[in-house]
């Protein structure tokens, strides 16, 4: 379901041309869930990013269900977003001024969506722990609070694709394990098609495939 | 529940409380500046323009020694009185250029067991001949004023029907006519003639302050100048024409105020248009630092689905927000300051002072609300425009 065909990414550093994805290939069948890993500026969340159409590869194309990304408009691109993809991304993702609640809600305010969202988005955070936090604002939670917010809000528009940035990198041992184990739940009982990138071995071992990002260029491990 | 782009504007505004209100209160400063000097300027162009076409006279033929009262009678409705003999209107009308004229008498009420209300300026013209007062008489009295009736100019504390006293001579007031804004018309009571020379001679005998002003003196001649000519051109040839008189142009007087007043509220306007200026480029500078500020959350945003114009369309919802409330603001407090300052105004600009049109006003207040709304738009236009265009991936990295 995602053909990835010879893309590149390079960032120009003054005279410097650096190939921060170079010429990555690869094929990902829907309903998958797998793993990526690799040393800290290997690529990783840039190839994330040439996935998930956020960034435009220099080189290469991206097809996703049938859909090459940069050949629709950028409103057609955005609404394939809103409507089959979504992120967890490295970084703290939250919305200061919006509550936990108001934050997973977030990708509904641009598209039209049926059935009870605010529910949905509850069960959500129940589903992450965070049931009793759901009207507390980003501020009132800790980075591992903040961090499953963001992973309730990844599957609020019932995406095709889950696009996972080091997702537990500020998680503990025990925390960490649930929402992989909830990844795999969502994998199995709804078919959503996984890319996660980690730095747990361990888990990493657990996904059905995985794959090594070394210096912008992909090998399967 | 449920999210909305206008949900999360709201948020965004309150965020940062003090930015949203300084950049409210420096629209509504521009606003209110511009709104303010705009309405006393179409104010003094109205009451120029209302005092001018009540008077009706183009020039108005005075004793020389009197140039100067007549000048300050006319502008800021000084009281004076001033006479010479009745001959000269003959003269005037002769003179080159001259369409018609007719005859004042001044008489100013005085206090103390003379007149209800002193400091009047009681104004005698001759019904045949006039052009001041009886195009109104006709309009809206449709007769003749009786010998015993008069005729009070707005600022006057009397209304029609009641009853006025000067000289030991009692009047009824038969009405009382629109505001102009001249204190020349609106400070005066009028009456024929006829029963102002009664009122002289009858002085000596009904009041204590007896008048003394011979049957054949007038104060002054009102002149319609012939279209032909220009009003400044028939003053010189009335000047050249008769001996011992002077011939104040109406028009002149009213726009040499006008001159040096419009000269103050220009540069107060020029003032302001830098000040809006200033207030364009803070802004926008402001507005720059929003976006920066946000760029991860806008890469956000873009990365759950917002489109470019959604992105843009937020960041231009919180600037309109901002500068319509602004606006309105300003223009409140613009209003309410013309209101309570309204008599030091028109003291301190010596001029005749009115609000304009109801019509004229929601137009201002609509041009100025407008103004108001576009320096948000237009100083927010350009970081947002560059905001909503970058690459997600890009506007995420530039946050870290
Ligand atoms: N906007 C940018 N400009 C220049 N270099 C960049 C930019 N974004 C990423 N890079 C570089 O690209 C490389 C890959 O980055 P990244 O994809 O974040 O790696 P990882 O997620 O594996 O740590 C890094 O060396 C990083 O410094
Ligand atoms: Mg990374």
């Amino acid at each position: 379901m995602i053909e990835i065909k010879g893309i590149t990414k390079t960032y120009r550093a003054g005279s410097e041309i650096f190939k921060a994805v170079d010429n990555v290939s690869l094929s990902i069948g829907k309903g998958e869930l797998m793993s990526i890993v690799g040393h800290s500026g290997s690529g990783k969340t840039t190839l994330l990013s040439l996935i998930g159409g956020l960034t435009r590869p220099d080189s290469g194309t991206v097809v996703i269900g049938g859909t090459d990304l940069w050949s629709i408009s950028d409103d057609e691109l955005s609404a394939f977003r809103n409507r089959r993809i979504n992120f967890v991304f490295q970084f703290a993702s939250l919305i200061p001024t919006l509550t936990a609640l108001e934050n997973v809600m977030l990708p509904t305010a641009f598209g039209k969506w049926d059935g009870n969202v605010a529910a949905k988005a509850e069960e959500l955070l129940g589903m992450v722990g965070l049931g009793d936090k759901i009207n507390n604002y980003p501020s009132q939670l800790s980075g591992g609070q903040q961090r499953r917010v963001a992973i309730a809000r990844a599957f609020i528009n019932d995406p095709e694709i889950v696009l996972a940035d080091e997702p537990t990198g500020d998680l503990d041992e025990e925390t960490e394990a649930d929402i992989f184990q909830l990844f795999h739940r969502f994998n199995s009982e709804k078919g959503v098609t996984f890319i996660i990138v980690t730095h747990n071995k361990e888990l990493a071992a657990k996904t059905r495939r995985q794959v090594r990002m070394v210096h912008g260029v992909m090998g399967e491990s | 529940m449920h999210i909305s782009i206008f949900g999360i504007a709201k948020r965004n505004l309150k965020r940062k409380f003090f930015r949203s209100v300084a950049i409210a209160l420096s629209v509504a400063v521009v606003a209110g500046t511009l709104f303010s000097i705009t309405t006393v300027m179409e104010s003094v162009e109205l009451s120029i323009m209302r005092g001018t076409a009540r008077l009706g006279a183009d020039v108005m033929v005075v004793p020389s020694d009197a140039e100067l009262k007549a000048r300050a009678a006319l502008l800021a409705g000084d009281v004076a009185t001033f006479y010479m003999p009745s001959g000269v209107m003959d003269s005037v009308r002769r003179s080159k250029g001259v369409a018609a004229v007719s005859p004042q008498i001044f008489i100013e009420s005085a206090t103390f067991d003379c007149c209800d209300i002193a400091d009047l300026r009681l104004i005698g013209f001759d019904p045949a001949t006039d052009f001041t007062i009886t195009p109104w008489l006709k309009e809206r009295l449709n007769r003749e004023l009786a010998s015993n009736e008069i005729l009070v100019g707005h600022e006057v504390a009397r209304e029609t029907g009641q009853r006025m006293k000067f000289y030991g001579n009692s009047f009824t007031v038969a009405g009382k006519l629109e505001s102009t804004g001249m204190r020349f018309i609106d400070n005066s009571v009028f009456m024929p003639m006829q029963s102002a020379r009664r009122m002289i001679s009858e002085s000596a005998t009904k009041s204590k302050k007896p008048l003394a002003i011979a049957e054949d003196r007038i104060s002054a001649v009102l002149v319609q100048v012939d279209p032909a000519y220009q009003p400044a051109q028939a003053a010189i040839y009335i000047e050249n024409a008769i001996k011992g008189v002077k011939s104040v142009v109406s028009e002149e007087v009213i726009s040499s105020v006008r001159k040096q007043l419009f000269v103050l509220l220009k540069s107060i306007l020029m003032v302001s248009v830098v000040l809006w200026i200033m207030a364009l480029l803070m802004i926008g500078v402001i507005f720059s630092m929003i976006v920066n500020e946000r760029q991860r959350e806008i890469g956000l945003l873009r990365a759950m689905g917002a489109r470019r114009n959604t992105v843009f369309g937020l960041i231009m919802l919180e600037a309109a927000a901002l500068s319509a409330l602004g606006g309105v603001v300003g223009i409140a407090a613009g209003g309410v300051l013309l209101f309570s300052f309204k008599n030091l105004i028109r003291a301190s600009l010596h001029i005749p002072y009115l609000w304009p049109e109801p019509s004229r006003f929601a137009l201002l207040i609509a041009v100025s609300l407008a103004l108001a709304f576009l320096t948000g738009i237009a100083a927010a236009l350009y970081p947002a425009a560059r905001s909503s265009r970058m690459e997600p991936f890009e506007a995420i990295r530039k946050g870290d």
